[in-house]
């Protein structure tokens, strides 16, 4: 008995179009993404202004302070005491000297005796945050040393 | 010349896209994942240095304009000050104290105009934002046909906190 030889019948799509749309979006994924501000806690509604612009350097030595609310799935505040954040654990805001003189213990280990001198404590407080509750913030990292500060605010766009 | 033909078939290799496609996706879903949007965040510097008050330079420097912010119990603004000037209480208070600023900055007769230094003095319980307004007004201001920034004053400081009685 004599078989027919037939081609095969499996169609190959054409993997082109779909390559060239998943190197898009990973392009886009990748611009997007901002590794930077990985130290931005979302739990801190921060105050916005119009002149509020990111620096045009980036900063290599930088503290970030997260200091807000707990507040609920609403964005209600259920606690009216301020805390600063740092991942999973909160502190009271007066109650966070102890830390920054272990950090300023670990800047001096990583660059040197008097290296957090030139590190900027950079502020991300809620927008309801009492102001006396930043100045002594200020004050508290002041007593451990450290000089400089900045206040972050989001960028207000009209 | 009879040449020979080469029996051995032509071999044309297919490269292999299964893997490729597989780390594509790996890394479409790890940038997915990690996707976090954030707006862009901005900041402003204060000057606050350790021990101010005790400064050595023989220059004679003008005192610092006073910023004063009053709050409600609330936190919410009951009134800006400038040098014991009021300046009011509503939502052109920060725009009127910037006019004032600039004007300071801006005078030709003055002639420490770089050395400007502004003092913010806030109520205890006044909400932070108004501060950062406060802050901003006295920086400077976005030029409204070009939208770059026109800056005032680079020094602005925090004063003391004014703790509640008690």
């Amino acid at each position: 008995m004599r078989y027919k030889k037939h081609e095969s019948s499996v169609i190959e799509p054409d993997m082109t179009p779909m390559i060239d749309i998943v190197f898009q979006l990973i392009a886009f994924f990748m611009m997007v993404t901002n590794f930077e501000q990985t130290q931005a806690d979302e739990r801190v509604k921060l105050p916005s202004d119009q002149l509020a612009r990111p620096p045009v350097v980036s900063r290599e030595k930088v503290l970030v302070i997260n200091v807000g609310f707990v507040r609920d799935k609403e964005g209600e505040k259920t606690d009216p005491t301020a805390y600063v954040f740092e991942g999973d654990s909160k502190t009271p805001v007066l109650e966070y000297g102890p830390r920054l003189k272990e950090e300023k213990r670990v800047a001096e280990a990583l660059y040197g005796p008097g290296g957090h001198k030139d590190m900027i404590i950079e502020i991300r407080a809620d927008a309801e945050t009492p102001t006396g509750l930043v100045q002594e913030l200020i004050k508290l990292a002041q007593e451990a040393g450290f000089e400089k500060f900045s206040l972050r605010a989001k960028q207000l766009i009209r | 010349m009879k040449i020979r033909e080469s029996r051995v078939a032509a071999t044309k290799i297919e490269a292999q896209m299964a893997p490729m496609i597989d780390v594509v996706f790996q890394l479409l879903i790890f940038f997915m994942l990690t996707l976090k949007i954030i707006p862009v965040e901005g900041d402003f510097n204060i000057n606050m240095p350790i021990g101010q008050q005790a400064t050595e330079s023989p220059d004679i420097t003008p005192p610092p304009i006073k910023v004063r912010l009053i709050a409600n119990e609330d936190g919410s603004l009951a009134g800006v000050q400038m040098n014991q000037r009021q300046l009011g209480n509503d939502s052109l208070a920060f725009d009127r104290l910037n006019a004032e600023i600039g004007n300071l900055v801006g005078r030709r007769d003055n002639p420490f105009a770089d050395e400007l230094e502004v003092e913010i003095d806030a109520d205890y319980n006044l909400h932070y934002r108004f501060v950062i307004s406060a802050v901003s007004a006295c920086a400077g201001c976005v030029a409204p046909e070009s939208g770059r920034v026109v800056r005032c004053v680079d020094l602005v400081k925090l004063g003391p906190p004014r703790r509640p009685a008690g």
